[in-house]
């Protein structure tokens, strides 16, 4: 049967499953109804040129449920949270938009919200599907604006713009604008630069020489002062908490030299150092520039988490339902959960039964089953039944939103980057500082006079600041960082690589980090033969787990399995699926079900069970469990071979992080640990003076992974967890952990062994300019020939071997 | 080569790049770069019909503005009403 795609979505499908439709000539395919009414529905809007901007992308198919709860945009409490009126009498909301995947979506969404009367302003980020709508609202309700959104196969869910994303926006405002100033200001500084070493060598009048440090000085101006203004804040509030940081040291370095500058201008003596105050402002301002990238990107994805948390629970009084916003709910409410319905106040389930997902809190993608008087945990998601629960907290106490303020605050006042300022350069630039000082003071004290005792301190500083430090750390880091990325390790930064080869604690998450995190079939007993392709449409039917693992074995097994369609599929809760294919009844599901319908089997494993049955007969056995990453213990013995103690942290019960603690070689084990224990476990490993790096992957860990000194994520984890995370691994190897220790390790040598050159440079070299022998030629010559060191030893950081090549 | 030549020079290449600099500045300031993958993608389906677009909703916006200050007028209006007696 040939395939073909379908001309709403692009996804390919078999011809037969498709709906098929015949326009003028052409034939239709559509993959579902949803598919179909948005073709006809752009069609006859004339928005069809949507087609050919979309090219080949797939979208994902469009969903059927236009009205469902539109009529909570509606209410009260949720125009209080979102909606925010402008002076005019028109309302404003942000929305985030879900299922965009290209520009044409972006297009279609705009161009049908611009046709809408009474939407007065439409625009959608496209790198962040975020949007922003004003509108009439005599003229359009929101739940109608929202309607329209999902009539063309899209969701919108609201966020509040306030939290974090307009401070981040506008900071990011800021640094682009001084980065222009400073580009601009840099490059005209280097052509006039490149004049004045040409003059140097080949004699230059000092009328032209005078001309061209005036332009250099005009131009380094606003970059000193302007791109420079954040170096300038933070040396100040460093100042104020007795701290020197690397904004003192280059916001002193550059101050000074332009300072210099100034005077050698005016007094037409010595050389001017306009170029390298402009370089160092630019260079070190590009790379904090990149941090503040970052950090928006964890605010976007915080956004989403807090988007998609309902704003009203269905509360029951007295028999009586009704819709209450979030914050009202008081301790003791009984509230009403429907599935696939998100729990946002923690309570104590009164009647029903069910299953949560609760992996957005253990890390465990099974599934739990809850009954009378079991708690219910804010977070967790309602997977299969209606049920009741009274509410033990109000909102602002529960699980979810505590969670979510601790994110917020880990991001806005990371601690990180003022840990980070490292703490060498720190000491260096403090006694550059002083050797300085001393040296004017002596001139002045031996001399007698005030100006040659200033160009001399300043000498100092300017032949010690920009070339031996300004070097020694980024071009080891760089190189590092180059290295490690090309081994699939993304260091967010290159400060910590530093921090990481500090460090001797590393906690590690169970759950999908030294697991594999979803249940693998691990033996197969097939008892009699049956046709694979019925027990790959049974267990499809279904999102369990353990159905899932038992599809990718199949899969992986069996190449190609034909599509059977089954009848009266049933599931039961926490047990199984039963259906029915031509007069055979098919059962799957764990030794319970299987009971349960009087068939006898051997239930005896250690692993998760899952038996499939025809016609009352077990013709086949599988054992499931979550395997051990591949070459776990062995990383995990390199690790602690360099001396760094392991530690596992896991939401899981003691027993199963037993088991595999022990498989590992992992004697430390804290199991059953709520997100926020987690971090206040990661506190004390600090408290006690260790500097932690935390492996996780789970939104779970996102607070563990905020909290600590080096949070390493795991590449296909939760957004969150990569988002707060310093390093990324890609490829998801726990090898790659001990290659990312021995990496920053071997960056860090060379950053100390960078650094101990540039002491001996500048052992040799202040002593000269504190004598007041440093003539332009001498520094010069010194600095090139100190930096051409440092950049050759950074290189030596590339032959690092790796145990275990791939 | 005289000292006015090269000041004239200099000056004038960087009077017109500080002028690009501004219409840079001014640009980030009025949040025309905010969206790096708009300010690439969105040029390809840039057209007539967008321009009309942008039009509409410029129009529609005027239309809002003179209604609220319509709204405002009466409002006034009202306030300064004094019923006959």
């Amino acid at each position: 049967m040939a395939e073909v795609a379908c001309t709403h979505c692009n996804l390919v499908f078999d011809e037969s499953v498709m709906i098929t439709e015949k326009e003028n000539d052409k034939t239709l395919y559509f993959c579902c109804k949803g598919c179909q009414g948005v073709y006809h529905l752009l069609e006859s809007e004339g928005l069809d040129t949507f087609y050919t901007k979309l090219g080949d992308t797939t979208l994902q198919p469009a969903s059927n449920n236009v009205s469902e709860d539109l009529e909570k945009f509606n209410l009260e409490g949720f125009k209080n949270k979102y909606i925010k009126e402008t002076e005019d009498g028109l309302y404003e909301i942000h929305l985030i938009i879900e299922g965009i995947h290209c520009s044409a979506c972006v297009w279609l969404n705009e161009k049908v919200l611009h046709k809408t009367d009474g939407i007065i302003e439409a625009s959608i980020n496209y790198t962040n599907n975020k949007a922003k709508v004003v509108w009439d609202p005599e003229e359009v309700k929101l739940s109608h604006i929202i309607e329209t959104i999902r009539s063309i196969g899209y969701n919108a869910y609201p966020y509040d713009p306030s939290l974090q994303e307009e401070r981040a926006n506008q900071a990011k405002k800021s640094y682009y604008s001084r980065i222009l100033v400073a580009v601009f200001g840099t490059m005209n500084i280097m052509w006039i630069a490149i004049a004045k070493y040409a003059g140097y060598f080949t004699g230059m009048e000092q009328n032209f020489k005078d001309i061209l440090n005036v332009a250099e000085f005009i131009l380094a101006t606003p970059v000193l002062f302007y791109s420079g203004y954040i170096f300038f804040r933070g040396a100040y509030y460093g100042f104020r908490n007795r701290i020197v940081n690397m904004d003192t040291l280059v916001a002193s370095g550059a101050l000074s030299a332009y300072i210099y500058s100034i005077y050698a201008m005016t007094t037409q003596s010595g050389e001017v150092y306009f170029d390298s105050v402009v370089m160092i402002i630019t260079f070190v301002l590009v790379g904090k520039y990149l941090e503040v990238l970052s950090k928006k990107h964890a605010v976007d994805t915080l956004d989403s988490i807090m988007g998609s948390t309902p704003t009203e629970v269905t509360t029951v009084l007295n028999g009586i339902k009704s819709l209450v916003s979030v914050e009202n709910v008081q301790v003791g409410d009984t509230i009403e959960l429907k599935p696939g319905e998100k729990v946002v106040i923690d309570g104590v389930l009164t009647s029903g039964q069910g299953s949560f997902d609760e992996s957005s809190l253990s890390g465990e993608s099974e599934p739990v089953y809850k009954k009378k008087d079991d708690e219910i945990l804010s977070g967790s998601i309602c997977l299969d039944s209606v049920i009741h629960y009274q509410a033990s907290k109000d909102v602002s106490g529960s699980l979810l939103t505590s969670i979510v303020s601790l994110l917020e605050e880990s991001i806005t006042k990371k601690p990180h980057i003022e840990q980070l300022a490292n703490s060498i350069s720190g000491y260096f630039s403090n006694i550059i500082l002083l050797i300085s000082l001393l040296t004017f003071a002596g001139w002045y004290w031996l001399d007698g006079s005030f100006e040659t005792a200033l160009i001399v301190g300043i000498s100092v500083i300017v032949i010690a600041c920009p070339c031996a430090l300004g070097l020694a750390t980024p071009m080891a880091t760089l190189v590092g960082i180059s290295i490690a990325a090309k081994r699939g390790l993304l260091f967010k930064e290159a400060a910590f690589l530093e921090t990481m080869a500090k460090s001797d604690l590393l906690a590690l998450d169970k759950t999908g980090t030294i697991t594999e995190g979803k249940p693998t079939v691990v033996s197969a007993e097939i008892f009699e033969d049956f046709d694979p392709a019925l027990l790959l449409a049974l267990v499809s039917t279904s999102n369990h787990p353990v159905s899932k693992g038992i599809a990718r074995y199949l899969t992986s097994e069996h190449k190609t399995l034909e599509t059977i369609t089954l009848q009266n599929i049933k599931s039961i809760e926490a047990k199984g699926i039963t259906a029915s294919h031509k007069a055979q009844r098919l059962l799957g599901g764990n030794a319970s079900l299987l009971q349960e319908e009087g068939i006898g089997i051997d239930a005896d494993s250690e692993h998760s069970l899952f038996f499939f049955s025809i016609d009352d007969s077990v013709v086949a056995r599988f054992e499931l469990s979550d395997t051990i990453r591949e070459g776990a213990k062995e990383a995990i013995e390199q690790i602690q071979a360099m001396g760094i103690e392991v530690v596992m942290l896991t939401g899981d019960h003691a027993q199963s992080a037993e088991k595999v603690a022990k498989a590992v070689g992992i004697s430390s084990i804290h199991s059953r640990l709520l997100p926020q224990e987690k971090a206040a476990l990661i506190q004390e490993f600090q408290n006690s003076g260790k500097v932690t790096v935390m492996v996780g992957d789970g939104i779970n860990d996102a607070i563990a992974l905020a909290q600590s000194n080096i949070a390493i994520a795991m590449g296909r984890g939760a957004d969150v967890a990569i988002n707060v995370s310093d390093v990324v691994l890609l490829d998801e190897k726990p090898q790659s952990i001990v290659e990312a220790y021995q990496i920053s390790r071997r960056t860090y040598r060379a950053v100390k062994e960078n650094l101990g050159f540039s002491l001996l440079y500048n052992l040799i070299a202040v002593p000269l300019a504190v004598a007041g022998f440093v003539n332009p030629f001498i520094a010069a010559l010194s600095m090139s020939l100190s930096s051409l060191v440092v950049v050759g030893n950074s290189m030596r950081i590339k032959i690092l071997k790796f145990k275990g090549k791939s | 080569m005289s000292d006015t030549i090269v000041i004239l020079m200099i000056g004038v290449s960087t009077f017109l790049g500080a002028l690009g600099l501004i219409a840079l500045l001014w640009g980030v300031k009025t949040g025309q770069f905010d969206d790096q993958s708009k300010f690439i993608d969105a040029a390809r389906f840039d057209g007539e019909e967008e321009l009309r677009d942008a039009v509409m909703m410029e129009e529609k916006k005027k239309v809002q503005k003179q209604k609220a200050e319509k709204k405002k007028r009466e409002a006034e209006k009202k306030k300064h009403y004094m019923p006959a007696d």
